[in-house]
């Protein structure tokens, strides 16, 4: 009986997982990916990108589609610009935010806010390689044929206030991110998808220069 | 002198508030019908602002959908350029207000009234045909459409050419102005909310 039960839950665990992301199972051998995916990062110092986001309201049945232009150098400098349908501009350097919107500019020390500093740490970490090491995120790791899913569930208190959970998809070949899914509690989400990645392309510190 | 100095002080602090008093009290009641505001109505089905909130030195932006959905309610949702929520509200035909959802850090009862009574004000939306009342100064006519506390104003030229502002007023003065630009099709192209008693200002650009 106890066998039965047994094979029962298995069998719909495994009916779950498969429903919940299609083309994907559970990965087994997650120590050798880890190991896989260190190495080709730390081969990693700069990545250019063009990004499309999309923001799905689900309870609206609507969408809002941008685009723009993404750079990441390591350790830890993003420069994402956002051109269409408007113009967005944010740098991460190190403990620092800028934002220009418009015609107005904001900066932000990381340092003083610890939100703001989790947030910060999210976007380097998905790109840079390093969201497993992440304390603040409980990760669970899937395969399909061309990419990993890294499933991050927040087990910190404010970002479980402001997220379900964020899924980055990662590109088996290269193994750089090539979508950032983020879940809010509202059951709505957003997704970065980037595309014509460069990886170590020379990338001028200047562009990360916060004025 | 204490005395003549206290008696100047009350006598000034009496005249303010005469003069306070008197901000539409100038104005003549007049009868006049509401039908040429129909025009001036936004009328939007689906709309996507970048949008600047000020408040007392500091600055957020995002996006606001605004989307009038199948049951006739109207949605408003504001998120960050990066897609993250940060409120989903919603007024039903009936014109209540429904707070669908809202960050934890912007879930402060004040701030909700406020933004509901702006974008009600905006929206065109709790205009009571029954309560309104018209007054005119020299170049502009006055719609009044008094609220649970307070009224909106809804102000045009003598000839309702043209929507030149409109205001939410406490008994005394205004508390908040704002200027809507609508296009052809009846929907606002730009809008600036202004509060007048404290800093806050709600900027919107159609994208």
């Amino acid at each position: 009986m106890r066998r039965l039960c047994f094979s029962l839950a298995s069998f719909f665990l495994a009916v779950t997982a498969n429903a919940q992301y299609p083309g994907f199972a559970v990965l087994k051998n997650q120590d050798e990916f880890k190991q896989a995916f260190n190495a080709a990062t730390k081969n990693t110092e700069t990545i250019k990108s063009d990004f499309i986001q999309e923001k799905n309201i689900s309870m609206l049945s609507d969408k809002i589609s941008s685009r723009g232009k993404f750079w990441f150098k390591k350790e830890n400098k993003v420069r994402m610009e956002y051109m269409q349908p408007f113009t967005y501009l944010m740098i991460l350097n190190g403990g620092k935010i800028y934002v220009k919107d418009g015609q107005k500019e904001n900066k932000v020390n990381t340092n003083s806010n610890k939100v703001f500093r989790q947030v910060n740490r999210i976007l380097v970490d998905c790109v840079g390689g390093t969201i497993l090491f992440n304390p603040d995120f409980q990760t669970r790791i899937w395969a399909s044929t061309k990419s990993y899913l890294i499933e991050l569930e927040p087990v910190a208190k404010n970002l479980k206030a402001l997220y379900q959970k964020i899924n980055i998809y990662i590109d088996k070949k290269d193994y750089t991110a090539s979508s950032i899914d983020m879940f809010e509690l509202s059951g709505d989400n957003s997704s970065i998808r980037f595309i014509n990645k460069e990886l170590n392309a020379n990338i001028p510190d200047a562009l990360f220069t916060i004025p | 002198m204490r005395i003549f100095l206290m008696r100047c002080l009350l006598f000034h602090s009496m005249a303010c508030g005469i003069i306070s008093c008197s901000s539409y009290r100038h104005m003549q009641k007049i009868n006049a019908s509401d039908d040429c505001l129909q025009k001036f109505k936004p009328r939007i089905q689906r709309a996507l602002y970048s949008i600047s909130v000020d408040v007392t030195g500091n600055h957020i932006s995002g996006l606001l959908l605004i989307k009038t959905m199948p049951d006739s309610s109207t949605r408003m949702v504001f998120s960050n350029e990066m897609g993250f929520s940060f409120f989903d509200f919603g007024f039903s035909r009936e014109n209540e207000f429904k707070v669908y959802q809202i960050i934890p850090q912007m879930d402060k009862k004040a701030v909700i009234k406020t933004l509901r009574k702006d974008f009600e004000l905006m929206l065109f939306r709790n205009m009571p045909e029954k309560r309104r009342f018209t007054l005119q100064d020299s170049s502009l006519i006055y719609y009044g459409f008094p609220q649970t506390k307070g009224v909106n104003y809804y102000i045009t030229d003598t000839n309702c050419s043209k929507l030149v502002k409109m205001q939410r007023a406490s008994k005394r003065k205004a508390v908040m102005e704002a200027f809507m630009y609508l296009n052809q099709a009846s929907v606002p192209d730009s809008v600036l909310i202004r509060h007048l008693n404290f800093q806050f200002s709600i900027t919107l650009k159609k994208i």
